[in-house]
């Protein structure tokens, strides 16, 4: 049985500005142990996912309409709230990008420490204050009996996400989530954190979901990755063979849109065009759909479901061999992959349906130019980027080659 | 966009730099006096102060916040010239302190041959139009309050260029320019998307007709598929208008992308200045070495080959900056020399090492074809493979096995 099993979740938020679609029916699992990516762009329903797992929502907006959370068999969505509370910091732990905000400014962090290990076990608060220290000391805090008596604004951020690390471990959690927990940091302090959490949960074999939007940290720090767009899971695969062989248009996107640092010069940065989903509209076929340049006609009605890459067998849901599954009607093949565009000779984009422009072309700007070039099949006029009549007097060329190495 | 057809050295169409070889018209900054006259904007000995005062009533000046403390570089006319470093190293202060929205406390920018800093407030004004600036947050830069029309055509207000009705048609234009729709113009901020306002910024900047553009962090406020939209419109307006960027990112990867040459700042000062491709390959300073070694890259094949080397510790204070060199108290390389003196004593110099490198370093010969510079760029392994369906190895500073050495620069 897995650790983490979430089945069919579906989140909405109900604000003056409509419903929110956050989460629209999500199901992964986790084993004891394993560590899993979930990769997507702000409002791509990373975050709510994970605060619906621990039953975090913010009340009474969010609300979970649909889907069941078995952690360890048990449903968490149907606990009573005092039931929930004993699972969550004990078995279930979470760190958030912004350490200053999660820890409380007005007491120390031996109050804060104390309060946490006394609220989960039966101990003396000498023996908390204790263990405190020890953890402290594991999250390399120097002199962390006397740091005990600071408070949070007397760290620096690095040191304080090490608190933040340390109250999480603090009851030995089998599950910790860690929500963008670097976003926040330098570089060089990013990493020394995520090599500590590595370390700490390698060591206590404590399953992670690390939350993130930086493809590069999951790649070195987790074994499997669901990539998130908008409150779908559209991908899902073991991390080297999803950094291997990326299928969905998204995932392909996101890996061409971002430089490398070891790029040898010359790799082109491919832009996702378009903006992400305004959420407040119900989904009707692929969400991605009017930013994909692969889409094709049933993408626009038909939102594909999460399918095995290659049919046949058994789908495993978890560990290294988990079976590589993208939700896409039309694939990009391993050509076009490399390439992060469509080669196939003569292939366009399908315009959408007639009765969706309407609804669409309300949509502000860049998209609605797009797709209305697109429909009328006629010369964009307004498009992004397409259309570079003059800057100041000076000719600005169409879209200029991009030149290669060596010319 | 390469770091070999951007090399100012060899393919840029710069006609300044027609002849340089590497060697030749060294458009970088400290070294070499007034040798190139080709040189579009010089700072020279840059310091900005930010004074501490004490005393409710009767204040006193107790300290400074030495943001920016003595740095020189140059920068030739079509060039990206990237600023990186970590948080608190004064890379935006010197962006604002160039164009003077920060008074530099000492030192000279000089632009175009005039001096910057001792300019009046007219002259300041007409030097301006020349050198715009496109901010980090593209919510709070622009005025809720005004269209995107009246946004962009402020600067032209400003410097009052053309008719009224010409800057409608410029403000038009210049929406077109950076991939908006022109009728977008009597829309007001919220109604565009992060992205879409950035492009605003890009236009507002553009509205003059600068020779360059200091763009402080101008992507790291978006979402990762918009970022790239933003970079390529850079880039194309560049090649098109030969505009000259000094680019501010904390980000390696995009300033490594964009950039010709990239300074890296630490604590105030430039500990190195080299080609964008050198940079990359053969880091020269122990902090640099460090910097590149902490960027993650999306390559679970490449990141099991790289290996972290994990500063220890804060960057301290820049009120009270460390003694002789400004990373001895988290260097590494320091450390495996066994605590040399001079680190803690003596301030390294801005050197020469190899073609447009510059390094302040003591020990920067040590650096190159060390284990620890071959892992951070990943040109060697850092232990056997086998770790990739695992997934993370994040390892220590301490070396595994004898790398290959590959050919050096400075030896």
């Amino acid at each position: 049985m897995a650790l983490l099993s979430v089945q069919d979740l579906v989140v909405r938020f109900r604000t003056h500005e409509g419903t929110i679609h956050a989460v629209n029916g999500v199901t992964f699992e986790l084993e004891e142990g394993e560590r899993l990516g979930l990769v997507g762009e702000s409002g791509c329903g990373k975050s709510v996912t994970n605060l619906a797992i621990i039953r975090l929502l913010p009340k009474p907006a969010g609300r979970i309409e649909g889907g069941r959370v078995l952690f360890e068999g048990q449903d968490l969505l149907v606990l009573r709230e005092d039931e929930v509370r004993d699972i969550r910091g004990s078995d279930i732990a979470m760190i958030f990008q912004d350490p200053m905000t999660s820890l409380n400014p007005v007491l120390t962090i031996q109050e804060q420490m104390v309060e946490t290990i006394q609220a989960h076990r039966k101990v003396s608060k000498e023996d908390a204050r204790a263990r405190a220290i020890e953890l402290l000391a594991m999250v390399g805090i120097p002199n962390p009996a006397a740091r005990l008596k600071s408070f949070p604004h007397q760290f620096s951020g690095g040191m304080r996400q090490r608190v933040m690390i340390a109250m999480a471990l603090a009851l030995a959690p089998k599950l910790l989530i860690a929500d963008e927990p670097t976003t926040a940091l330098d570089v060089t302090i990013q990493a020394q954190v995520l090599e500590l959490l590595a370390q700490l949960t390698t060591k206590s074999s404590t399953a992670l979901i690390l939350i993130t939007h930086d493809l590069g940290v999951v790649a070195g720090m987790t074994q499997r990755i669901n990539v998130m767009y908008a409150g779908f899971i559209v991908e899902t695969a073991p991390t080297a063979e999803l950094f291997a062989r990326p299928s969905h248009p998204y995932s392909v996107g996101l890996l061409h849109s971002i430089p490398r640092l070891d790029e040898e010069g010359g790799e082109e940065l491919i832009p996702i065009e378009g903006r992400p989903p305004d959420m407040r509209r119900a989904p009707t076929g692929c969400p991605f759909a009017p930013r994909c340049a692969w889409r094709v006609e049933a993408c626009w009605t038909n939102n594909p479901e999460l399918r095995p890459l290659t049919e046949g067998g058994p789908v495993v849901m978890t560990g290294p061999k988990a079976t590589h599954r993208i939700a896409c009607h039309n694939p990009p093949t391993p050509n076009e992959v490399r390439g992060g565009r469509p080669l196939r000779a003569g292939f366009t984009a399908a315009p959408p349906p007639a009765e969706m422009l309407d609804e669409l072309s309300l949509a502000p700007a860049e998209v609605t130019a797009d797709l209305k070039g697109l429909m009328a099949g006629i010369q964009v006029e307004e498009g992004p980027l397409s259309v570079y009549p003059s800057a100041g007097g000076l000719p600005i060329p169409p879209e200029p080659e991009r030149r290669n190495d060596g010319l | 966009m390469t770091a070999s057809d951007r090399d100012p050295a060899t393919g840029r169409p710069v006609p300044t730099t027609a002849g340089g070889g590497p060697a030749g018209g060294t458009p970088s900054g400290s070294g070499n006096g007034q040798g190139d006259g080709a040189a579009l904007l010089r700072v020279e000995d840059l310091k900005v102060y930010f004074p501490i005062r004490e005393g409710m009533i009767i204040e006193r000046h107790v300290g400074d916040v030495r943001a920016v403390d003595g740095i020189s570089f140059s920068m030739t006319r079509g060039e990206t010239l990237g600023l990186v470093g970590e948080s608190g190293c004064g890379k935006s202060t010197t962006g604002r302190a160039i164009i003077r929205l920060y008074e530099p406390t000492a030192g000279r920018v000089l632009f175009d041959g005039v001096d910057i800093t001792s300019l009046d407030k007219g002259g300041l004004k007409g030097m301006r139009r020349r050198m715009q600036m496109i901010f980090q947050d593209p919510y709070a830069s622009l005025d809720p309050r005004m269209t995107a029309g009246g946004i962009i055509a402020e600067p032209l207000d400003i410097h009052d260029v053309g008719a009224k009705r010409d800057r409608r048609m410029r403000v038009r234009d210049l929406l077109s320019t950076v991939g908006l729709n022109p009728d977008y113009a009597d829309r007001y901020p919220h109604e565009f998307s992060g992205g879409q306002r950035q492009r605003i910024g890009v236009a507002r900047a553009l509205a003059l007709e600068p020779d360059m553009i200091v763009a402080d962090e101008p992507i790291s406020a978006l979402d990762v598929s918009i970022q790239a939209q933003i970079i390529n419109l850079l880039e194309r307006l560049q090649d098109s208008l030969g505009l000259t960027y000094l680019f501010i990112a904390h980000d390696l990867s995009v300033i490594r992308h964009i950039s010709d040459r990239i300074a890296v700042m630490y604590l105030g000062r430039i500990v190195e200045l080299a080609s964008s491709r050198d940079l990359n390959r053969t880091p020269l300073h122990p902090y640099t070495v460090a910097l590149l070694s902490a960027v993650p890259i999306p390559d679970p094949v490449v990141e099991s080959r790289r290996r972290r080397i994990i500063l220890t510790g804060d960057v301290p204070s820049p009120v009270n900056p460390p003694s002789g060199c400004r990373f001895h108290t988290r260097c590494w390389l320091r450390q495996q020399l066994g605590n040399p003196g001079e680190c803690e004593t003596v301030d390294p110099e801005f050197r020469v090492l190899g073609p447009m490198h510059e390094v302040a370093c003591h020990f920067a010969a040590r650096v190159d074809g060390s284990t620890e510079q071959l892992q951070a760029t990943g040109r060697a392994p850092a232990h056997a493979a086998g770790a990739i369906a695992g997934g993370a190895e994040f390892g220590d500073a301490s070396p595994p096995g004898p790398p290959d050495r590959p050919q050096g620069v400075a030896d």
